[in-house]
């Protein structure tokens, strides 16, 4: 099935900024951020269609899954 | 202290303290036993413990003094252990009775260490000298020496001109020093103390590092000391394998990463932060009220290479190289003069936050407060403010009449605070709002303003005992995990989030980037200081430094409900533009403050040593 990644900061810049990405129903989104070819570490928080979800859960046809770097202030 | 006395027994710990008396010019040298385990550690939690020995009711006062100390691993060869801390009761922070909150302030560069090595742990500055002077500390055949100095030749110096000039004495030396704003002490309460680096000396452009929240710039200009001169030989500790292991690790562990240069594929400082944030429309703009659309994104980063040049540089001998500083682009594409540095906080206060989006323009006015030594957090914070007030009463408009993008207006701004002509803005925005009545859109919770982080997110401010995002870790929580429960806010303020601080005990900076318990820090402090302590009890001193800090808050008279509070407007009209979860209403920090409280009280109890022992 296809959802939509979404990278941003440095992962967009890793990566790419958007694209359509083809997955199976039912795979987590550590599996997806393997597939992406991302470091684990380096994702700092996922959200599916706007919300925070954690790495066990899965998504459906056409979510939106956004990845976003590891994030500190200073 | 040296390596040989460092063990587990507090008491046998003895550290180096020198107390100046700036009236009389006298100093007295002391070998100090240490107490307990958080004067082993250090930085605030050593100062504090001194700050709450006395009765101070007003921070401009001779009793106020100024602590320069270090942390356990300032000056060794651990990856970031640099630091000094600036600490005593802050014309900035003040409480309802008008009392002054006890504040640290810490920067890194390489003042810290050439402060270690004179010999010295601590420094104690009394009373006021009637004469502008500047301190030279500095290593002796039998120990550290100190003394004052005429400082005539320094007087109206930007902080970086009066680094350059006493480099020229001193050219092995490190600098602090106050910029104008900490000269205009009695107009302005948020100056910050300006630190060399070793790469502003060697350039001579101003790429100092600030030690800026709760005004000890204008602390030390009231006592008439505008600088303070750490000479001594480097004394750069050997790299065992073990401390090789350590920085391997700080680097790799993925918690520096995020600051490490983009370049290398690290996340390129805490500019990051702006394309983070931008995604929930959670960036401050125009006095912390983003309006869901795209103005910010002109400061990401893709952006503002087009126009500067930008250089990722480090603090002395750090491999995390943070830095991110802007050059401007010569007409053959090669590197020109520097603009400013682009850290997170002051690009987005001195940016989005006043509508100012072009990033030359963000540049000049980051340029202008630090040249003239004030603190970022604070100045950007009150003029948005301003501006704020300007465009809700464009009949009665405060001081210039500027308004959200007025570029030109707001560099007046700045200008007049730092010069002490505008105290109205340079008291902060405390002060500012009781004075207007206008108390909602404040930014800033028991005297000190908020830094770039939206209060809308963060209900752990309140619990910050020295500046909302340094001194409580839960600034960014809703944004990384959407948590936003009353179990999961409290255990995140009366756990994780106060070990925030404990990075000001021991010397390192904050982007080592893993907890103060985690295996690194107690590595780190075998290796490189000889101390041998469980995690375990690492947290557990730096939990009862944090509690102090508390607890002296409470003796200096911040009312427990009332001003352990966000600014009203969030609660009151929270801002639909922002797609995190809403939650924080009246009701639910009032709920907040009574489980915190409860679990923090007890543990409060006879953590202050009574007044005058």
């Amino acid at each position: 099935m296809q959802i939509k990644v979404k990278l941003y900061a440095s992962l967009r810049r890793q990566k790419f900024d958007e694209a359509d990405w083809e997955i199976t129903p039912d795979q987590k989104i550590a599996s997806i951020v393997e597939q992406l070819g991302l470091a684990r570490q380096d994702v700092g928080t996922v959200l599916v269609n706007g919300l925070h979800a954690g790495w066990d859960e899965t998504v459906a046809e056409g979510d939106v899954v956004s990845f976003l770097p590891r994030m500190g202030g200073g | 202290m040296s390596e040989k006395t460092i063990s587990n027994n507090p008491e046998s710990v003895i550290y180096k303290r020198c107390t100046v008396d700036l009236a009389s010019g006298t100093t007295t040298f002391a070998q100090v036993p240490c107490k307990n385990l958080e004067d082993v550690l250090g930085g605030f939690g050593r100062s504090f413990q001194i700050l709450a020995e006395r009765d101070i009711a007003e921070a401009y006062c001779p009793e106020n003094p100024v602590i320069l100390n270090t942390g356990l691993l300032t000056g060794t060869s651990i990856m970031t252990g640099m630091r000094s801390y600036f600490s005593g009761y802050s014309p900035l922070k003040q409480s309802g009775t008008g009392r002054p909150g006890a504040m640290w302030s810490t920067g890194s560069g390489n003042f810290g260490n050439k402060f270690k090595w004179t010999g010295l742990d601590e420094v104690i500055f009394e009373n006021r000298s009637d004469k502008p002077v500047y301190a030279l500390l500095k290593e002796g055949a039998n120990g550290p020496e100190v003394e004052l100095k005429p400082a005539d030749h320094l007087v109206g110096l930007t902080g970086h001109a009066k680094i350059m000039a006493l480099y020229q004495e001193y050219p092995e030396a490190h600098f602090a020093a106050i910029g104008p704003a900490g000269e205009n002490w009695q107009n302005n309460y948020m100056g910050a103390v300006v630190m060399s680096t070793d790469n502003e000396l060697k350039s001579g452009e101003p790429k100092s590092r600030f030690a800026g929240r709760g005004g000890m710039g204008s602390l030390l200009g009231y006592k008439n000391l505008l600088a303070v001169v750490a000479l001594s030989s480097d004394k750069l500790q050997k790299i065992t394998p073990e401390i090789r292991d350590v920085n391997r690790d700080i680097l790799k562990s993925g918690g520096s990463a995020r600051f490490q240069p983009a370049s290398q594929g690290g996340g390129g400082g805490t500019w990051a932060n702006i394309e983070v944030l931008q995604v929930f429309h959670a960036v401050p703009l125009n006095n912390f009220r983003p309006k869901g659309n795209d103005d910010v994104e002109r400061l990401f980063r893709d952006e503002v290479e087009k126009e500067f040049d930008i250089a990722t540089e480090a603090c002395h001998r750090c491999g995390i190289r943070c830095h991110n500083n802007l050059f401007y682009k010569n007409e053959d594409g090669s590197r020109g003069k520097l603009a400013a540095k682009f850290d997170f906080e002051p690009l987005i206060l001195f940016g989005s936050n006043l509508g100012v989006h072009e990033p030359a323009k963000v540049c000049d006015l980051i340029h202008r407060c630090d040249l003239l030594g004030m603190d970022a957090i604070s100045l950007g914070t009150t003029i948005s403010y301003v501006l704020d007030y300007n465009e809700r009463h464009p009949d009665k408009p405060l001081f210039n009449g500027a308004t959200f993008g007025d570029y030109e207006k707001i560099a007046e701004l700045i200008e007049g605070a730092g010069r002490g002509t505008l105290p109205g803005i340079a008291r902060g925005v405390k002060r500012l709002s009781e004075e207007t009545g206008e108390t909602a859109y404040a930014m800033h919770v028991k005297g000190l303003e908020l830094p770039a982080y939206l209060p809308d997110t963060n209900p752990g401010y309140m619990f910050a005992i020295a500046g909302g995002h340094m001194s409580m870790g839960t600034h960014m929580m809703l944004a990384k995990e959407g948590k936003h429960s009353l179990d999961e806010w409290t255990q995140a303020i009366t756990t994780a989030g106060l070990f925030q601080v404990g990075y000001d005990m021991i010397g390192l900076c904050k982007f080592v980037g893993v907890g103060i318990g985690h295996n690194i820090i107690v590595r780190a402090l075998k290796e490189a200081a000889g101390l041998e302590i469980a995690s375990a009890d690492i947290l557990a001193a730096v939990r009862r430094a944090y509690l102090r800090g508390l607890a002296l808050e409470l003796r200096q008279g911040f009312h427990e409900e009332k001003e352990y509070t966000l600014p009203s407007q969030v609660m009151n009209d929270p801002n639909p533009k922002v797609t995190l979860p809403k939650f924080i209403t009246n009701e639910f920090l009032g709920e907040l403050r009574q489980r915190v409280w409860s679990i923090f009280k007890p543990e409060m109890e006879g953590l202050l040593p009574v007044q005058g022992e």
